[in-house]
């Protein structure tokens, strides 16, 4: 201890060095948690997962008591749009066997395969307020893996950078680290949503790198794109809030308001095998 | 015995800052309970355990949610290392000490935190990241300090106490 004591200060500038050090070696590269960040993960994930719960239930019992009067319009309401999408539904569904049969004897492979899917759960969020990266409560152990994808109901919430063994990190399309290929669905133009700090807050993103000429408008919807080798193709984003021509005068941006409610998330599904099922078909 | 409740003190924080806190959030901006720890820490305990403190905790938020290890483990050390160096100079009883210099900290620490991480990826708008998230989380902070710092201080002194006892220090 009087060692300890004698050379602070030394003791200090090491370690301070050897993490930078270290920072600089494991940085972006770790897609696969080690043993000990794993066993850390199965002692404190449940905990997590217990006080999220918790948290849940009281915000839910808050919202119910806020909300009592306006349930019962509310569900008249929905049960008014549920006939509505059902009928749609049935119309759609129509469509969609009509197009598998047409696109079997063009024997072209369908565009937007089906994938499978996990359930899983938001259990902890970032401990900052720079970044937005959140836990989900399964891994390695339920084949999920770095690169895999979480959409919502509504559409895409983002990717998996790390997964332990019953727990995963993961990336939201908000944060300023995260950049998804993505096209309109009506034109077709391409671009790169991509997170902002200060739309972050405020639930919105950006696409980038849109063509001067191209002809999308507010209101289109913003699907991924064929570009990427993470993001499976025509996963829904959200809608075109507003566009812009950057200051350069050569690319337009535009801000996107994403389907997903980020604020309210809970369940999430994880689209898994694409890389396998995709290469099946090729082989075929 | 204090190592032990050391622990629980960080894996504690930890946990709340990651699920409960999200809660009470004010317009998307958290207090930032670590650096409070750190920081009563090392003017309670002095720069070695301030320093220690900011390891582990630092460390566990580069496990579970940083992208390379030892990123806040970095900041959170310096940070409990120099606020410890005073810790000689005052009185812990006093409550608008620590209150100010965790607000310092905040402010300092996530400044830092933008200049190496968003600065130097091109986001210039410093203005607004200052009005919407240094001042209100300094603020936020400056407020969680009473309380946390209360618990911390009180549990000090009772450990304190207890290791007068056993080591016969009088």
């Amino acid at each position: 201890m009087e060692f300890f004591e004698e050379h602070k200060k030394q003791i200090m500038l090491a370690t301070i060095a050897i993490l930078i050090v270290v920072i600089f070696i494991t940085y972006g590269r770790k897609t696969k948690a080690t043993f000990v960040e794993s066993a850390l993960g199965f002692v404190i994930t449940p905990v997590q997962e217990l006080t999220t719960n918790v948290g849940n239930w009281f915000g839910s019992k808050i919202d119910w008591v806020r909300n009592k009067d306006n349930l019962a319009t509310e569900n008249e309401q929905l049960k008014e749009q549920i006939a509505l999408l059902e009928a749609e539904n049935k119309r759609l569904r129509k469509y969609g066997t009509e197009n598998q049969r047409l696109s079997e004897l063009l024997k072209i492979s369908q565009k937007y395969a089906d994938y499978h899917t996990t359930g899983t759960q938001i259990i902890a969020k970032d401990p900052g307020n720079w970044y937005d990266v959140f836990l989900i409560n399964k891994g390695r152990d339920d084949g999920l893996e770095a690169n895999m994808v979480l959409t919502s109901s509504n559409g895409l919430v983002g990717k998996i950078i790390e997964s332990g063994d019953t727990y995963s990190k993961a990336l939201s399309i908000l944060d300023s680290r995260s950049s998804v290929p993505a096209m309109s669905q009506r034109t077709e133009d391409l671009g790169v949503v991509k997170g902002e700090y200060s739309l972050m807050n405020s639930g919105l993103c950006r696409m980038e790198y849109i063509d001067s000429e191209a002809e999308i408008m507010e209101g289109d919807e913003i699907v991924t794109s064929h570009l990427s080798d993470v993001y499976p193709p025509g996963i829904a984003i959200g809608r075109v809030k507003e566009i812009r021509t950057e200051a350069n005068g050569l690319t337009k941006y535009a801000i996107i308001e994403p389907y997903v409610d980020f604020k309210h998330l809970d369940t999430l599904l994880v689209i898994g095998d694409i890389l396998q099922q995709n290469t099946q078909e090729e082989a075929q | 015995m204090r190592v032990f409740i050391t622990a629980i003190f960080i894996i504690i924080n930890f946990l709340m800052q990651s699920t409960v806190l999200h809660y009470i959030e004010i317009r998307g901006v958290i207090p930032n309970t670590t650096i409070i720890l750190v920081v009563s820490y090392a003017l309670l305990r002095g720069s070695t355990e301030g320093a220690i403190v900011g390891f582990f905790t630092g460390l566990l938020q580069d496990i579970f949610f940083g992208t390379s290890i030892g990123y806040f483990t970095l900041f959170n050390i310096i940070t409990g290392y120099l606020f410890g160096r005073g810790n000689h100079d005052f009185y812990r009883e006093n409550y608008i000490l620590p209150m100010m210099l965790c607000a310092v900290a905040v402010f300092l620490y996530e400044t830092i935190i933008y200049i190496i991480s968003f600065l130097f990826r091109g986001q210039l708008n410093f203005i607004y990241i200052l009005s919407n998230t240094l001042l209100p989380e300094t603020v936020y902070s400056c407020i969680f300090t009473i309380p946390l710092y209360r618990i911390l201080f009180g549990t000090n002194e009772w450990l304190e106490l207890k290791e007068k006892y056993k080591y016969r220090l009088f």
